[in-house]
């Protein structure tokens, strides 16, 4: 009852003086910085990594496992959370302690950005600002597309990792999979979704012409072990040593940077398959 | 009075006892003898309530399917061949382990006296797994005498089954542990025991079974039972028993190769 | 279990001692679970807020929620779940005659995890009435019914006229265990990429999910079957001396065994629904008070429950500071804890003791 009442309390208000905000997600916290917001931040996930100044804030935790007792220790006035962030445990309590939690929608594609931009503005209640944004972002993206789509239309195949010699790729309905398509790529993995591992002889099958992976902050350049993997070694991309690394969430964020990415992305696609 | 009748027991598709018959009272030492595999120790665990079996056993006048464990514990207590323990219990945990059930404030009283009995004054702290062999057994053995001895209020007698209990002592303890299972007889208890060695069988049984082969082949007192004839057709070989002229012991010693079978 | 007062008892009693570490114990337990309410990353003091409640005073909506629904449900989560596996590991141990012995022996484990990872991955998948009623206690409620259905059917294996064989037992463990694991290792080639940070995450533990709905679903089972250890106890302590001689004494083995197994599934069962897999608790701590007090079960049960739940609380104390606001995995703190001192305990009773 009393539970009830503050929750329509809370939505009666949504934060027009949340000044203590929590993000969770890479791209939220992108995103509330992108609109100018990014004073009013008081804590981060561990996904959250950019702009590097926000590494600064406290780290509460993994997203999909918040802990409710160190989310409140940060006295917050809202939670901006991507999709699936939780335990819904741990959501259920932050409502009873009668802190908004906004869940911001997840997608791959140039609309779900821009959703993405005017969700965020309009909890952080600047959906000026966030108009703003959005059409820049969403000019910006057309811009790369466009360009992205008179270049060459390689088979791309992202590996996720090649631990123990095994290829993890990213199949369909994937945030790698929304990036190719935007750069102009074609994944070259589309027989089933996720990330999952594939056998030898459906890499070589696929045939990719470029490898596309993430580089991973300080640890060592795998290109040689990915390019020379047996069977890797048979691929186009191999024989043309055709293997572009991107930082993982400026790749597959899809925040505000993403138009940045799409042309960066469609460009080494233009130098790897010439 | 202990009374099996027919009692025939199969482990898995192998029968190894035959439709037996046995009997002892209380006041009485019986012993149990016979070769290797003949069913001594199937025999025990037949009288003892541990397999089922065909045939029926009655204690006191009881029929032991019909008594509960906890029923049955107060009127008999079994010593089994080797007791392997889990969890480093001391002797003295150990032989109280023997009163469970009875009424426990005798208990601070028995566990010391039970020890002592078998010879083991002072180990009341040691732990069981520290100790040789032989004293293990003879935990066991104190343990097995605190059952019987602990306070009940049933007035009907207690039952002893020792199954081979002297096989890991020496000559000396051999005969202390004997002479305990002896005066329980005396003192009007029951007392069945699987038996190795033939001359402390003379020595200190009332009665004795000999069993080959699942069968009963001879009953009676040792005087009845061991007869060069009988011994020697049960544990095929030659046996011959001697009674000297100085004493009425009997001694059984095996006549490497001056008998000849047959 | 009376008669004797400490002071007339005979040197070698023990007893007197385990009853003096069962004092000592509640009141470890006691100091630690005031750390536990006291504790935490929002600096709420429960003192503070009791004083005010007291004063009828306005208590901020934050520090209530942080006392009231966050450390109160947590810090009883901890204690059942911390009591039900140390007294679960040491019944087992006690059934098993191994001190090694843990409760994943029963199968308990294996099926709970296979049931918390069907409901992880395949929970879209079930009716939308069903998941809806039970919302996010799916994992949980099938954690526990995957616990229960291994534990039955490795029983009903293990049991032939009525006589249950403790070493069938064990050996359908780990058939059942690997089966398990293969029907896992299928649903976790299904999963998605956050539903496999779930089930890494589930693996590992946590009572972060405490709340008083999952608590008083879980709290009777595990309740029950902390009282109904005790029971146990002189039936464990015959056991020691193998089957046949615990029939001897008195012991009806069978009943001894089922009522032992049920108990073990229902505390295990429970506290791994709610709490995920939380490792070393019970052998650590039935081990530990074994070297202090002795093996007497009556003693040993009892002592283990305090521990157990004091260990846990005091784990979870750790999970929760150690890098906040973030936390840790319980599991990681307890096998961080725990993987040293099983190993010290080896090393110190290598060829001293049969362990």
């Amino acid at each position: 009852m009393i539970r009830a009442l503050l929750a329509t309390l809370v939505l009666a208000g949504p934060a027009l003086a949340a000044d203590r905000i929590v993000s969770v997600g890479g791209a939220v916290t992108e995103i509330v910085v992108a609109l100018g917001e990014g004073e009013r931040l008081v804590a981060r996930d561990t996904t959250s990594t950019f702009p590097p100044a926000v590494r600064e804030l406290p780290d509460i935790g993994y997203a999909r496992r918040l802990s409710p007792e160190g989310v409140l220790s940060v006295d917050p006035d809202m939670i901006l959370a991507e999709d699936g962030a939780g335990p819904p445990e741990t959501v259920d309590l932050l409502r009873a302690a009668a802190i908004p939690f906004v869940e911001v929608p997840d997608g791959h594609d140039r609309n779900a950005v821009l959703a993405k931009i005017a969700a965020v503005a309009a909890a952080l209640g600047v959906p000026d600002k966030g108009a703003a944004l959005a059409a820049d972002v969403g000019a910006a993206l057309d811009a790369a597309t466009g360009q992205a789509a008179r270049g060459p239309h390689p088979r791309v195949m992202f590996v996720m990792s090649v631990q123990g010699g095994r290829i993890l790729a990213a199949g369909r309905n994937t945030a790698a999979d929304g990036i190719i398509r935007l750069a102009g790529g074609e994944n070259a993995v589309a027989e089933f979704e996720g990330y999952k591992p594939l056998t030898d002889e459906a890499v070589t099958r696929a045939a990719p012409e470029v490898i596309l992976m993430m580089a991973r902050e300080g640890a060592e350049d795998m290109s040689d072990q990915v390019l020379s993997h047996p069977a890797i070694r048979t691929t186009p991309a191999a024989v043309a040593r055709a293997l572009v690394q991107m930082d993982g969430l400026y790749l597959l964020g899809f925040g505000p940077r993403t138009a940045q990415a799409v042309r960066d992305l469609s460009d080494a696609l233009a130098r790897a398959g010439s | 009075m202990l009374e099996a009748t027919d009692i025939t027991v199969r482990l898995g598709r192998r029968e190894i006892l035959h439709g037996v018959d046995f009997r002892a009272r209380p006041g009485e030492l019986t012993a149990i003898v016979g070769p290797n595999g003949s069913g001594k120790t199937t025999l025990l665990r037949a009288l003892t309530g541990d397999l089922s079996q065909e045939g029926r056993v009655r204690l006191n006048g009881q029929d032991l399917s019909s008594l509960r464990p906890w029923v049955l514990a107060g009127l008999r207590a079994v010593l089994p061949q080797a007791t392997p323990l889990a969890f480093p219990f001391t002797a003295a945990e150990v032989v109280r382990l023997g009163l469970m059930g009875g009424i426990e404030a005798a208990e601070a009283d028995l566990v010391p006296k039970a020890l002592a009995r078998v010879g083991l004054a002072g180990f009341e702290g040691r732990y069981f797994q520290e100790l040789s062999g032989g004293e293990q057994q003879r935990v066991q053995l104190a343990r097995v005498l605190a059952q019987v001895w602990r306070p009940t209020a049933h007035g009907q007698p207690r039952w002893l089954f020792l199954d081979e209990p002297v096989s890991s002592l020496d000559i000396g303890h051999q005969l202390q542990v004997m002479r305990v299972a002896r005066d329980y007889a005396d003192q009007g208890g029951g007392v069945v025991t699987v038996m190795h060695d033939l001359n402390l069988t003379a020595m200190f049984a009332d009665r004795v079974t000999l069993l080959a082969e699942g069968r009963v082949l001879a009953q009676g007192t040792p005087a009845d039972v061991f007869r060069d004839e009988a011994l020697s057709r049960a544990y095929r070989c030659p046996i011959r028993v001697n009674t000297p002229p100085e004493g009425g012991t009997y001694l059984l010693p095996h006549a490497a190769g001056q008998v000849a079978a047959e | 279990m009376v008669a004797i007062s400490p002071d007339t008892a005979a040197a070698w009693d023990r007893a007197g001692h385990a009853r003096r570490t069962t004092v000592l114990l509640a009141l470890v337990l006691l100091t630690v679970a005031a750390c536990g309410l006291t504790t935490g990353a929002a600096g709420t003091s429960p003192w503070t807020v009791l004083a005010d409640l007291l004063a009828g005073r306005e208590v901020a909506l934050a520090d209530r929620v942080v006392l009231f629904e966050i450390r109160l449900p947590r810090l009883a989560m901890g204690a059942l779940v911390g009591a039900s596996l140390a007294v679960s590991g040491a019944v087992m141990q006690g059934l098993f005659r191994n001190p090694l012995a843990d409760p994943g022996l029963v199968g308990v484990s294996a099926g709970a995890g296979l049931g918390a990872i069907s409901a992880i991955v395949l929970g879209g998948f079930w009716p939308a009435g069903l998941a809806a009623a039970l919302g996010y206690y799916a994992v949980p409620v099938a954690a526990f019914l995957g616990g229960w259905a291994s534990t039955l059917v490795l029983y009903g294996i293990a049991t032939r006229r009525g006589r249950t064989s403790v070493a069938t037992m064990l050996l359908g463990g780990i058939a059942l265990g690997a089966l398990a694991g293969a029907l896992s290792g299928i649903l976790v080639y299904m999963a998605d990429d956050a539903q496999l940070r779930d089930l890494t995450f589930w693996g590992l533990g946590s009572l972060a999910g405490a709340t008083w709905a999952k608590l008083a679903a879980a709290a009777p089972l595990m309740a029950l079957a902390l009282l109904c250890a005790p029971m146990l106890a002189r039936g464990l302590n015959g056991l020691a001396l193998g089957e046949a001689a615990a029939f001897h004494i008195g012991i009806p083995v069978q009943r001894l065994k089922t009522v032992a197994i049920l108990t073990v599934a229902g505390a295990t069962g429970a506290a791994v629904a709610v709490s995920g897999g939380i490792g070393f608790i019970g052998i650590v701590v039935p081990h530990l008070l074994r070297l202090a007090t002795g093996p007497d079960h009556r003693y040993l049960l009892v002592n283990a429950a305090l521990l157990g739940a004091a260990l846990l609380i005091l784990a979870d104390v750790i999970a929760r500071i150690v890098i906040a606001p973030a936390e840790l995995p319980i599991g990681i703190v307890t096998a961080v804890l725990g993987g040293p001192v099983f190993l010290w305990i080896l090393l110190r009773r290598r060829g001293v003791l049969d362990l």
